[in-house]
């Protein structure tokens, strides 16, 4: 019966098409069997798709990691975390700093002075042997010019502009060879307490149309501040450095992604981290200068942006494609452009092909300037799921894997792959809205603090995967205060602390004071494992000293929008990512507690607000790392947090792979790769390659 | 007919309406933000957010939205809010990934159905069916997620083959047979999980439509007549047992969009149901809304489509 007969073999014949295909696929071991190119690859998997591979757009992981690759900086830091030049093959960090001759002031020792009088005073100062002297090169009488600024009006009207048209006294000029936080200081001593500080810009200035005195005042101040100091940066670009078309980096390039970060059109994320600039000059095509506005220590740093190239992105070449698309030249920006799509640097790889939600795939630059990558593509893949990461990992076609906590015991000691670990930038906390009694006592904080067992929370947790923290600096880093002990786990103490503050049990077990019992919500966001079992283990340990604790988990964006940044909340478990410079303006000033700020926890001191401006404004690292320890070191004793844990990584890859290095006299060795000081292992991807077979390094 | 056509796609219209205004009213009134507007991001100011938002269109009042969007849409102009690229043609792109996966899903869905179903209802009560019937009843109730996992561990540890993906990655400089054979393979795991619950359904519904076919009496007829049993069976009864399955395929058609969220995410499979996920997660309304508004045709002409098929199957329907 041909009806029975079909209805049989259809299914057996579509289970033998399927079946049979296994023969042809690659497996571990095997990975170059039909497809030796394979062996030229790095695959990586990556859990989330890159949004724009335009480094000055984007800010996701992903996106950064190929950009990484793809762009280069002008500067970077190296295995030990200093800077190392790039596409600069050097730099200078000078300064300039002005004041306005005070015809009201009295100088102790010269009187009252003139303007040429006082450069000439100062010029003989500079000969005298003293460290503070010998800094400054030149001192110069600036000619008064008169100018106009405009600025916004403030009251009803914000749109409105006053322009203030300015005839100000002469102003002198100090050039200095490294930049000086306490210049003004210094001089002060020489020059008066209050030279500085009685200069009056009021009579030099006349607003159109006519503002309040008390405006007047304030804008005059802005216009004609009585002492600057504009520190620069002057950098070298190595010769011979070009983009992936061939076209040389020159200094245009460097000033065009610094006017493409700034451009309101752009929306660029980086923007904050630029705005102290006042001027990015370009001296010669190798020779590019930045000029700050203010002392302005993370300046540096910030010059790992990748450089974007000018002739691929300017006005004209967007116009042009916004033609070629047939969209509107007005309203295309580089947010339009197919740049961000297939983006051109001068990094060891250039960009290749981008499938969304597949794969990024990069081919590597044979031009660049230090000797092209070993391996000849790079490829991303997106992998959205962490246990097919780890499937796709032993069959081979994923090179690295970042280990769960919970499988490290295991694969840290399987044979077939090599491992790396080491602690993250970041860390998670229990903030305390301070603000709201309790919590506005810094023992209860720290009583809080002491009933939970953070050991026990990394041992069950975490699997063991994490270390103790007790301050907001990166703990690999220097600033960070390694002196400080965490808080004990002691919940006797902190109930004798408690009773220090005013909190009694009552007959109900509950601890009060004055009639109110001590209860309060604990919250986080949903969709984190980890936060919610700090959730629970808080809430018990709490209760364990007589503390009511409610808690809630709430989607992510209903707990930043109507938690977070309105303020409302009373302890909240939650985590931060950092980068290696020290700057806490943002999460700890005492300005930036509003609404929709990110000190939400109202973190309040004095000294630290202080210490904090310091450190933006201090270039010399010993001092920065002085003022960092001091500030840990308010911060652990006020407790606003309580500060948890930094988690470890460990990551696993191919035993194959190792580094290859050519030796002066031109023999290759091999070598393993070993992590750096952060606990990278990637940092000499370049030199990478994988064999096929493992080399064994004990012979 | 003409006027049953005309009045059931005036319906649908109207219907379709009513799905675009509740499905952009349910995105729009959910909470959250596009992901590019992050306002826990250290480097954003309120000014910042602002301007994207009006970028996007997000300070203008709902209705304009609706208006803007629908007119995006019909024109083809719309782009995701996530990479600025045109959403039809990325819808296009995934459905062409999708497709493969739906075919074969299908093909082995509707192949292996049948037999068993027929089998399983003449030999009823038969070990063979007691036995199908309690492997229908352990597939339709294992979660397939967890199926797949269990599938995925085994066949990598045990083999050390990829099975993830569309095929094994880095794969494209090998010779074609090797690329297409790979490719083949990497269809297995996911179809057949996607067709085992299909299956293990489908083939309950084959039972229980041939097991009242076979108790009607022209059955009992044809076999009166001394006809071999295949022919009572699978020329008689069948035939009679198809009837309604040839509506279901009208109502397959909506699956080619939906495809599968779980299957194609844990498979990192990049078809439309990952995007749709993907989307959501994203907040890129421009897409998810896309995606809602084709579904919604595709359900609809589904329904029509089923309608008409069932009329021409069986000339005792008319409409």
């Amino acid at each position: 019966m041909t009806i029975r007969r079909f209805l049989i073999a259809a299914p057996t014949l579509v289970t033998l098409v399927l079946l049979i295909s296994y023969f042809w696929v690659p497996s571990y071991e095997e990975q170059a069997v039909g497809n030796p190119e394979r062996m030229t690859r790095f695959i990586t998997a990556s859990s989330g798709d890159a949004s724009m591979l335009n480094p000055i757009l984007s800010a996701d992981s992903a996106s950064s990691q190929i950009g990484m690759l793809v762009f280069e900086g002008l500067i970077d830091r190296d295995e030990h975390l200093q800077f190392r030049g790039r596409i600069a093959h050097s730099w200078r960090i000078s300064a300039k700093a002005y004041f306005y001759v005070n015809p009201q002031a009295v100088t102790p020792r010269w009187g009252s002075v003139e303007g040429p009088a006082l450069v000439a005073a100062l010029r003989e100062a500079i000969t005298r042997d003293d460290s503070f002297w010998n800094n400054i090169t030149a001192i110069d009488l600036m000619p008064a010019e008169p100018f106009t600024h405009s600025a916004p009006k403030s009251g009803s009207d914000a749109t409105a502009t006053v322009s203030l048209h300015a005839q100000p006294p002469a102003r002198i000029q100090l050039t200095l060879d490294n930049v000086d936080p306490t210049l003004f200081e210094t001089l002060a001593t020489e020059l008066g307490p209050d030279y500085f500080d009685t200069f009056d810009p009021v009579p030099y200035v006349t607003a159109d149309p006519v503002v309040s005195d008390e405006q007047l005042a304030t804008l005059a101040r802005q216009a004609l501040p009585a002492t600057t100091q504009n520190p620069i940066i002057e950098f070298h670009l190595r010769p011979g450095v070009t983009f992936h078309d061939g076209h040389p980096v020159t200094a245009e390039d460097v000033r065009f992604t610094y006017e493409a970060i700034m451009n309101p059109r752009n929306l660029s994320p980086r923007l904050p981290d630029y705005e102290p600039v006042q001027a990015v000059e370009v001296i010669d095509p190798m020779t590019v200068r930045i000029v700050y506005s203010r002392l302005y220590s993370p300046a540096l740093g910030t010059w790992n942006m990748g450089i974007l190239p000018a002739h691929r992105l300017n006005d004209d070449a967007l116009r042009a494609e916004a033609l070629a698309r047939g969209a509107d030249p007005d309203t295309y920006g580089m947010r339009q452009s197919l740049f961000n799509r297939r983006p051109i640097g001068s990094g060891p790889f250039r960009f290749d092909e981008w499938k969304s939600d597949q794969f990024i795939r990069l081919d590597r630059f044979d031009d660049y300037w230090e000797g092209p990558a070993h391996y000849q593509q790079y490829v991303m893949r997106i992998i959205p799921d962490s246990l097919t990461q780890e499937m796709e990992f032993y069959a081979g076609t994923v090179d690295d894997y970042g280990v769960q906590p919970h499988q490290v015991d295991r694969l840290s000691q399987d044979e077939r792959f090599q491992s790396f670990s080491g602690t993250s930038f970041g860390y998670s906390y229990i903030g305390y809205n301070t603000r709201r009694p309790p919590f506005d006592d810094p023992r209860v904080r720290r009583a809080l603090g002491m009933a939970i067992d953070t050991q026990r929370i990394i041992d069950f947790v975490l699997y063991g995967q994490g270390e103790r923290i007790t301050g907001p600096f990166v703990k690999q880093t220097d600033f960070y205060n390694q002196a400080i002990e965490p808080l004990p786990f002691d919940p006797q103490a902190a109930l004798a602390l408690l009773a220090e503050a005013g909190w009694e049990r009552g007959s109900d077990g509950y601890l009060q004071k004055n009639g109110r019992r001590m209860a309060f919500t604990l919250i986080t966001n949903n969709g984190n494992p980890i936060r919610r079992a700090i959730l629970a283990i808080a809430q018990d340990a709490w209760k364990k000293i007589g503390i009511q604790v409610e808690t809630d988990l709430l989607e992510w964006s209903v707990f930043i929008q109507r938690r977070v940044n309105q303020l409302d909340f009373d302890a909240l478990v939650l985590g931060w990512s950092m980068g290696i410079d020290p700057d806490l303006f943002q999460i700890w000033h005492s300005s930036q507690s509003d609404p929709f700020q990110l000190n939400f926890v109202g973190f309040n001191d004095p000294e630290a607000d202080d210490l904090i401006l310091r450190i933006r404004r201090e270039y010399d690292h010993d001092k920065q790392v002085a003022y960092c320890h001091r500030l840990h070191e308010i911060i652990a004793d006020a407790q606003p947090y309580t500060f948890l844990f930094v988690s470890r990584w460990t990551a696993l890859l191919d035993r194959r792979i190792v580094r290859q290095i050519q030796t002066p006299d031109g023999r290759m060795v091999y070598k393993p790769i070993e992590p750096t000081i952060t606990g990278g292992y990637t940092y000499h991807f370049n030199q990478w390659i994988k064999l096929p077979q493992a080399p064994d390094f004990d012979l | 007919m003409l006027a049953f056509l005309g009045r059931s796609l005036i319906q649908k219209i109207i219907t379709l309406f009513f799905v675009s205004v509740v499905s952009f009213l349910i995105i729009h009134l959910a909470p959250g933000e596009p992901s590019q507007i992050d306002p826990l991001n250290p480097k954003f100011t309120p000014e910042m957010v602002e301007r994207m938002r009006q970028e996007f269109h997000l300070d203008r009042p709902m209705h304009v939205q609706y208006a803007l969007f629908y007119r995006d849409l019909f024109s083809g102009r719309i782009v995701s809010w996530r990479d600025n690229l045109p959403v039809l043609g990325k819808i296009w792109e995934r459905f062409l990934n999708s497709l493969p996966l739906f075919i074969v899903g299908t093909l082995l869905t509707w192949t292996f159905s049948f037999p068993v179903g027929i089998r399983s209802a003449i030999r009823r009560d038969g070990l063979f069916d007691k036995s199908t019937t309690f492997l229908a009843y352990v597939l339709i109730s294992i979660p397939g997620f967890f199926f797949a996992y269990i599938l995925i561990i085994l066949v990598v540890t045990q083999f050390h083959v990829p099975v993830i993906g569309m095929y094994s990655f880095g794969i494209d400089t090998a010779p074609p047979l090797v690329r297409f054979m790979d490719r083949i393979w990497h269809l297995v795991l996911p179809s057949v999980l996607g067709a085992t619950g299909g299956i293990a359904v489908l083939s309950r519904y084959v039972r229980s439509q041939m097991l009242e076919i076979i108790g009607q009496d022209y059955v009992r007829t044809a076999r009166a007549k001394g006809l071999p049993n295949d022919t009572v069976y699978y020329r008689h009864a069948l035939r009679n047992a198809l009837l309604p399955f040839v509506t279901m395929f009208g109502l397959i058609l909506p699956g080619l969009i939906g495809g599968s969220v779980i299957i194609e995410s844990i498979f990192s499979w990049p078809g439309m149901g990952r995007m749709a996920y993907e989307a959501i997660l994203a907040r890129d309304y421009p897409v998810i809304l896309t995606l809602n508004f084709i579904t919604a045709v595709l359900v609809l002409a589904g329904t029509l489509i089923s309608d008409l098929l069932y009329m021409v199957v069986d000339p005792r329907i008319r409409l």
